[in-house]
């Protein structure tokens, strides 16, 4: 299968920098999955799995959360501000995170920042969760 | 009484002494953080590199293009984020940066948002309208404490609270000098009037090239506050590291002089006994 070259930079560097045969993310409209010889794209990356195909058969998976991404003549550029490999994810932790962000939805019941902010923690942990189970 | 001065000189040469001691080690404590910090600031950096292209992309490839993030409007109220330490002894580190945040105009026209112990303290002491005063330490913000710092400043701009947004921050000249510096982030300065006629490959922007635009203007200033963080806390450990070399020093030039007083002091003490002995044989 053909391959094309994929960066992954976040905030703390770069996570990413091979050739890959396939990358499947979530945009903020849906999942788009990248083959090799897409036409160019670019979109802004909404919080979801992603998953890598390497050359070898072999697939990883991440949670990927905001950024954008961008394909450019066969060059495929995810820069994301929160990229985890599943294998790095504390599940303990997700779930802790999960627990305190449900308490403070239904305490901030009026405050609508509050409540986007709540809401944007839980979305985080239901993906950290999701992508490790 | 030159044996109490001997003793005066001998105590303070003990407590120089143990000055030199905390300096140096805050020397080399701040040496060795500034090592990890310059790493981060240079592993930071790709990422609002690579973003801040993209935005310009999408700005030069789009005829019909406008968003809110560019629009520059009348300025009422500027906000700014300051970057300051959390602790002093790093020579004029925070001074300047307090100094160079009141030139910057009259309170009632700014909207402070201070970071850092030092900044916080001095902006709610000094009546500056204060946006948040939830990023006390400097030295530990995130990523994800500067993504909260974001949406906050891009909600406050599209509701019109401020119409401009401005960043001041230490840059790291080199590691002996560090100059303040600001850094507009909002309104986006525009990609240049000339748009470039030579043929762009056609790129495919989903849902649509505003909607992109504007949901990557809140990573990118993210990454652009969490560069000029970086590089804030590396000037302060340039800063402190220059400091405490100089103060290392002057208490070793204050040890010498003292070691020599202290010799005189014990000198001119023999000699008086002596003088003392000799007179006492003679009678």
């Amino acid at each position: 299968m053909s391959t094309f070259h994929l960066r992954i930079s976040t905030p703390d560097g770069l996570i990413f920098d091979d050739e890959v045969t396939g990358l499947k993310a979530r945009m903020i409209d849906g999942d788009v999955g990248i083959l090799a010889n897409h036409a160019n794209y670019v979109s802004a990356v909404g919080a979801g799995e992603a998953v890598i195909r390497l050359p070898d058969g072999q697939t990883r998976k991440a949670a990927c959360i905001g950024g954008m991404l961008s394909v450019i003549s066969n060059e495929a550029h995810l820069i994301a501000t929160t990229f985890e490999w599943a294998d790095d994810i504390d599940l303990e932790r997700a779930k802790l995170a999960k627990e305190r962000a449900e308490k403070r939805l239904t305490e901030a019941k009026d405050n609508a920042r509050e409540v986007a902010l709540a809401e944007a923690k839980l979305r985080r942990a239901l993906v950290r969760i999701g992508v490790k189970s | 009484m030159a044996g109490a001065s001997m003793k005066d000189i001998k105590l303070r040469i003990k407590s120089v002494q143990s000055t030199m001691q905390i300096t140096k080690a805050m020397e080399l404590v701040a040496s060795s953080k500034l090592r990890k910090a310059k790493l981060r600031q240079e592993s930071c950096r790709p990422y609002h590199e690579e973003l801040w292209k993209a935005l310009q992309e999408i700005e030069a490839s789009t005829n019909d293009f406008s968003s809110v993030y560019q629009q520059h409007r009348q300025i009422r109220k500027t906000c700014v984020i300051v970057i300051a330490g959390d602790r002093g002894l790093a020579g004029g580190y925070n001074s300047n940066i307090i100094k160079a945040a009141s030139e910057m105009g009259r309170p009632d026209e700014l909207c402070i948002l201070p970071i850092g112990k030092r900044a916080v303290e001095y902006f709610c002491r000094h009546g500056y309208e204060v946006l948040t005063t939830s990023f006390m330490e400097a030295a530990s913000i995130s990523v994800a404490d500067c993504f909260s710092i974001s949406e906050i400043l891009t909600r406050g701009y599209v509701d019109g609270q401020f119409d401009c947004v401005k960043v001041l921050y230490t840059r790291l000249v080199s590691l002996l000098s560090q100059q303040p510096d600001t850094m507009e982030l909002l309104p986006l300065a525009a990609a240049g009037k000339e748009k470039k006629t030579d043929v762009r490959e056609l790129v495919l922007y989903e849902p649509g090239a505003d909607t992109v635009y504007n949901a990557i203007v809140p990573n990118y200033i993210a990454g652009m506050l969490y560069g000029a963080m970086c590089e804030s806390v590396a000037s302060e450990l340039a800063a402190r590291r220059t400091a405490m070399d100089a103060a290392s020093k002057n208490a070793s030039e204050m040890i010498d002089d003292l070691s020599l007083k202290y010799n005189r002091a014990r000198q001119g003490a023999i000699t008086q006994e002596i003088t003392e002995i000799v007179a006492g044989a003679e009678q």
